[in-house]
Parts: structure tokens; sequence; C-alpha cells
């Protein structure tokens, strides 16, 4: 016996009229109805309840209409990127409104007037007025906030560690769970056809509504159907010794220059930082030079991640890939181990360098350096949609004709995004309403990008295989992002020694001692000694984490072989039916096939 | 990641009136019998750029001419949405490019299905040479054509389709 539910699911999956549908779900409606029962009505005054809210969210769904043109004129692929950016944004927007309502709201409460002045190049520098604001770590107390003698109490400690680690783990399930279901649809199958078959019979966009789109789309595929005929007529290369080791040097050669950029992008930003710091010691505080020096870091961090992955692009070319898609995965390879040595390198600056220098709060000043590196790394976006797409449009249809329109250049964009998303993960125990301005420049940055690429870009001309692409990505944005973003919040909960003078762990030896703490009060309690056995017997013994650690690997282990078990079986299979039907023809093997 | 279209029968019922506010009632209770013809669904923004709209209205019209009742329109918008499961995806895929609805996608319909991507671009003997290619990869059961199975065995494998056979309404 199926409940309603499933019974909807399997009429909807059946491929009959909408007459035929609704005929079938009648009787069967009639015939379960006998056994309708007062919890099912119950479920049913849920569901259309449920209905009905959905359809209001709907209504408040954003950028449906904007989605749907941007699909029409440029396909599946450039849409990938626009719904990357409205899912980072939705991460955003749900970190600021927990950061906002449980640790500033409180906040507020047990304010203290702020007696400095403001000049207006605090926007861009952070620093200054906004130093006593509750944009930073340093501001929020550490006392026990409460209205009056005898209400309810406020713990800011636990408030602030709490809202900050149930928010990280939220976000690990949702892009654990995300990745788990892209991987499955997308790579569990044994090997993805590459032949001309999915070329021909599933490669047609219905999302393109738009005439010149169709058109160019049509001419495309033509081209491409016409360069995979010639492949097949040629031979598959072999080449010599020598020229294998001709193209070995090349690409040794290209990765010994794609790393020692990167190396000395690092160093350069490793030595300016310290510099940095030295100079702010010194006392040039709120003077324009000193304002002026604070921004120096974060120009140069931005010019390098907008200038050198053009150099690698360059190399990517010189190296004569065979497959174009090589070209394209050495590329983005390469951009991501930039782009994560230079946080890597400014994390290593914050946690063992500016957390031992003598300042007064060097949490706050890790989150003024994170405000700065994310505002300007905002406007160099801006900046890049103005010259990399707006002047080199006009300078592709008036100057240089064969230069063309541009196009919109999709792996580099998500890397920029996925670049963004870990300074603010970062920057959320430093600075805790950052996501709150990452939200709006990403509300920017998508009408912006869109305008600019409704005005300035062509469709890329190459396939863009959307959906790998895509469980690509959010692997990149779990792993080295989320899980390096998790290490630097763990280093800083459990070693780092917080300022004594502000932010609400004052005193502490560390942050994590204020948990400790607690639960020594909650011992007094008899009605929370669960609390006090879940942390006893779970997060301070190893023996839990041990036995969570081996479930993981084992399942991830029986999953893996599972996958394995079914390749071979697939090819097995396989093997039978073409040799089955060289004699004769048997459906039934094709059947088994399917099941699979 | 997030961003499931769900679509409602109201919203889809009004782009549908609006094709011929004419013909259309508001009301719906007495179940009218009323059809729009081809033309009229054609000709709307999401279809009318389509290579293949007309398959695409005759696989779910019932009459199998492209003319259309409000269920039919229904039914295609849901199949073409999000929602829909993969196999009922592939079974309508298979239909649209099956252009003599003999339940098998033979080299004549795969002709066709070239010369519409393509745009008549290609010579007549490259046509017949990416045919050739198709069947002689996708074709498990060696009958020189492609059965349901065959298809929805290739749809399997790429991984695309899921959302290239999709349209935003």
């Amino acid at each position: 016996s199926m409940s309603a539910r499933e019974r909807i699911k399997a009429i909807q999956k059946m491929p009959e009229t909408m007459k035929k549908k609704r005929e079938i779900s009648c009787l069967l409606r009639l015939i379960f109805s006998l056994s309708l029962s007062l919890s099912s009505l119950a479920l049913q005054s849920y569901r259309r309840f449920r209905n009905s809210l959905s359809e209001y969210f709907h209504l408040l769904q954003l950028w449906q209409k904007t989605l749907k043109a941007i699909g029409g004129k440029f396909g599946t692929g450039v849409l990938s990127y626009f719904i990357f950016l409205k899912w980072l944004l939705t991460f955003n927007i749900f970190s600021f409104l927990i950061n906002f309502s449980f640790i500033t709201i409180p906040q507020f409460v047990a304010a203290k007037p702020n007696n400095l002045s403001f000049t207006g190049l605090e926007i861009f520098t952070g620093a200054g007025y906004f130093q006593e604001t509750v944009l930073y770590y340093g501001f929020y107390t550490n006392t026990t906030i409460r209205k009056t003698e005898n209400s309810a109490s406020y713990n800011m400690q636990l408030a602030y560690i709490f809202t900050v680690g149930i928010y990280f783990v939220i976000c690990l399930l949702s892009l654990v769970f995300s990745m788990a279901k892209s991987f499955r649809r997308n790579f569990i199958n044994p090997q993805t056809y590459s032949g001309q078959a999915s070329k021909l019979l599933c490669t047609w966009d219905f999302n393109i509504t738009n005439e010149k789109a169709v058109k160019l789309k049509q001419k495309n595929l033509s081209t491409q159907i016409k360069e995979a005929l010639f492949e097949v007529n040629r031979e598959v290369l072999n080449f010599s010794f020598k020229e294998r080791f001709v193209h070995f040097v090349i690409h040794l050669a290209a990765w010994v220059a794609s790393l020692g950029t990167a190396v000395a992008a690092c160093a350069g930003v490793y030595f300016l930082s310290i510099n940095n710091l030295q100079l702010f010691m010194k006392g040039h505080k709120n003077d324009l030079e000193g304002q002026a020096a604070m921004l120096v870091l974060p120009i140069v961090a931005s010019l390098l991640n907008a200038f050198i992955p053009f150099f690698y692009s360059w190399l990517g070319l010189l190296e004569h890939f065979q497959n174009p898609r090589h070209q394209i995965y050495v590329t983005v390879t390469r951009n991501i181990i930039l782009k994560i040595s230079i946080i890597g390198i400014l994390c290593y600056y914050w946690l063992n360098i500016v957390s031992a220098s003598e300042s007064q709060c060097w949490e706050t000043l890790v989150g003024q350096d994170i405000y700065r590196l994310v505002l300007v790394d905002f406007i160099f976006c801006l900046l890049g949609c103005l010259f990399g797409e707006f002047v080199r449009r006009i300078i592709g249809t008036t100057v240089c004709v064969n230069l063309g329109m541009p196009e919109f250049d999709i792996a580099r964009n998500v890397l920029d995004l996925i670049y963004a998303q870990t300074l603010t993960w970062i920057g959320i125990f430093f600075s805790p309403l950052l996501p709150g301005i990452q939200m709006i420049t990403f509300s920017i940055v998508f009408y912006v990008k869109k305008v600019s690429l409704m005005m300035n870009c062509q469709p890329p001309r190459k396939v863009w295989r959307a959906a790998q692409m895509t469980t690509l990505f959010i692997f990149l944005l779990f792993f080295p992002s989320l899980v390096g973003v998790l290490s630097v919040i763990a280093v800083t909960v459990w070693r780092l020694k917080p300022s004594k003078e502000c932010g609400p762990f004052r005193g502490l030896s560390s942050i994590y001692a204020a948990i400790s703490v607690w639960i020594e009060i909650l011992k007094n309690y008899p009605g929370s000694k669960w609390v006090v056995w879940i942390y006893q017997n779970l997060f301070q013994g190893a023996l839990f984490f041990f036995i969570l650690s081996t479930i993981l690997l084992i399942v991830t282990y029986l999953y893996w072989k599972i996958i394995e078990g079914r390749k071979s079986m697939v090819k097995l299979l396989r093997k039978h039916i073409v040799n089955v039907s060289l004699t004769c023809n048997f459906g039934f093997f094709v059947d088994c096939l399917i099941l699979l | 990641m997030g961003n499931k279209q769900t679509i409602f029968t109201p919203e889809l019922f009004y782009r549908y009136r609006d094709l011929a506010p004419q013909l259309v009632p508001l009301d719906y209770t007495a179940k009218p019998d009323v059809t729009l013809p081809y033309e009229l669904i054609g000709s709307m923004p999401e279809l009318k750029d389509n290579p293949f709209r007309q398959r695409i209205a005759e696989v779910f019209s019932e009459d199998g001419e492209g003319n259309m009742t409000l269920d039919d329109f229904l039914d295609m918008f849901s199949v073409m949405s999000e929602m829909a499961p993969r196999d009922l995806k592939a079974y309508y895929a298979f239909k649209i490019y099956d252009f003599n609805n003999d339940d098998y996608i033979c080299k004549s319909d795969l002709e066709k299905t070239v010369n519409k991507l393509t745009r008549n671009e290609l010579t007549p003997e490259e046509v017949n040479l990416a045919c050739n290619k198709v069947i002689d990869e996708a074709d498990l059961d060696n009958d020189g054509k492609l059965s349901l199975e065959d298809f929805q065995h290739m749809i399997v494998r790429a991984p695309d389709f899921l959302s290239t056979f999709h349209i935003r309404i």
C-alpha cells in the first residue's frame, strides 16, 4: 500500500496525458478514500497550507524573469554562473539574518556611545569610526545582558560562539548534501558519452528562446559536427619519443612558471602585510597617509588576482593541449592554487603575526583587513566589467573588428565568487556583519554582471558541460574553501588567546574556555545534566570523534565499492549485449541494462 | 543548488488564456471544449524560435497536429519543467525526435533532427556520416535504429540533458 504522496509521484512519472492521469488518480482516490482516516485529513490540510505558502514564496522569488532572460539568450552554461551567484547570496542572507538577530540586536541593548568622528574615508578603510561599531568583534561586550535586575539574561559569549558555530554546521551540511546530490546526478554513471550521439540528441538547449542565440547555437553545432567528423577520419596521433619529451618539458616549464608566480605573489603579499602592520603600530592611525597605506595591501591582492589569471590563460594557449577540456581544467587548477595560497598566506599572517602583536584588539584589525579585501575585490569586479567587457566590446566592434564581442568567461567568474565567499566566511568571526556587506555586493554584482552580459557579451562558443562543472565548483567551495575556513576558525577558537581589553571573550585564555566555564555553571542545575553529559562524553573524549570518522570512512568506502561494482557490471553486460545481439536480437538484455 | 522553479497551474492557465482571450473562458468549472490552433501555441515567446516547436506541439497535443487543449498545454509545460523526472523527460524527448511516430528513431528521423539542429548547413554527405555515427554508438541491439531503451541509456550518461531539456516559463 502506497502513501498518497507516493501515489501522486507514481502517477506523475507515467508518460500519459493529463486527462488519463486525472482519471487514474480519481480512481485511486476512490479506492483509498475508504481507508481515509483523521490523520490523513490533517496531512491534507497541512499540504494545502504548504502549497499556499510556497505560492507566496514563488511571488517573492527574486530574479526568475532575469534568469529566464539570461538562459534564453546565453544558454545553460552562463546561466549556471548566475544560479551559483544566487545560491551564494542566499547563504549570505541567511548568515546575516542570524548574526544580526542573535549577536547584533542584543549588543544594541548594551551599546556604549561612540566617540569617534566620521570622515567618509572610513567606508573604504573600514577603520576609524567603524572600529567602535557592531561591525567588528572588538565592540561586543563580554557581559551578560539583562534589561532589569531580575529579568532573563543573555550571555553574549555563548551567543557569539553558538551563532557562528551553528551557522558553519549548517553551511557544512548543506554543502555536503548539495555536493552529494549533484555528484550522484552527474558522476556516478560509469562513463559519460563524449561521442557524437549525445552531442546530437541531448545537446539542444531548450532554454534558449532568442532568435539570434538560436542561430548562433545552430552555427556552433554545425561546426562542432564538422570537426568531429573530421576527427573520426583522422587517426589518433602517435607522437614520437622526441615529440613527447618536448611536450613534457613545455608542460613542466609552464607548471614551474605558474607555481613560481604564485609563490612570488604570496611572498609579495606577506612582506607587504608585515610592513603594513609595522606602519600601523608606529601610530599613523588616523591621518590620511596611514589610511591610504592600509589600502595598499587589498589593492595589491586584487591586482594579483585580476592579472595573473591572464598570464595563466596565455600559458595554457602556449602549451597546445590535445584536448581543450584539459586546458580548462589545468587553468582552473592553477587559478585555484593562486587564490588559495594568497588567502592562506594572509591567514598565516593574521593568526601568527597579528594575533601575537601588541595591538589593542587584534581581532578587530583582522576584521578590518578582511573588510578592505572584500570591498576592494568588489570594486575590482565592477572595474573588470567596465574594462574587461564594456571597453573590450567597443574595441572589438570598432577598432579591431576581427576581435568581435567578448565571451563570458564562466570559469574565471565563478572562481572570483568562490574567493569572495571564502573571505566572507573567514571574516564572520572577526566581523559578524560582513555577510550583510557581502549580501549587498553580491546583489550589485548580479545586476551589473547581468547588464554587462546583455550589453557586451556573446554566448560562449565552446560546449560548456554545465552539470559537471557545477559539481566541480560546489566541490571547490567545499574543499579547499570551507574546509580551510573551518580550520582557521578552529585555530582561532582553540589555540589563540583573545585580546585582553576588547570583544566578548576578553580575559579568557582561549575562546573555547567560554564553553568550559558555562558547563561548570550548568553542573549546578539538575535540569541540565544531559547537556553536561553530552559535553563530557561526546565532545571532550576523543573516542566519539574516532568512532564518527571511522563510520564516515566506512560509508565512503562502501559507496566507492558499490560504484566500482556497478561499473564492472555495466561493462560486462554491455559486452554481453553486443555479443548476443550479433547473433540474435534479445531485447531482454537491454532491459537488464536499463534496470541497472 | 536550491533553484527548483515550481510552476503553478493558475499562472500557466493565464498564459494559455492570454494566447486567445476571446476563445478561452475564465471559468473552467464546466470543462468547456476549447482547443487553440498550433499557430497560436507556436507563437509563444518560449517556443517561437525553437527549431523543434512544431514537433513539441504535435507530441503533446491530443490530436497529434499541434492544436492544444488546456490539459495538453499543462502537460507540455509540466514535462518541460525542472520538476519532471528524468524518465518522463527522456520519453517525451524520444517522441519529439521520432518524427514519423514509428516508436523508433530511425535514420530519416536523425537526418531531420540534424538538419533542424544545424539549419541545413551541412552537406547531405556530412549529415549521412553524422547519423551513421550516432547509430553506431547508441544502437546497442544492432537493429539499425534507436529504440526508447537505447535512447534512455544514452540520456543516463548525458548529465546536461536534464537541465537543457527544460523550458523556463
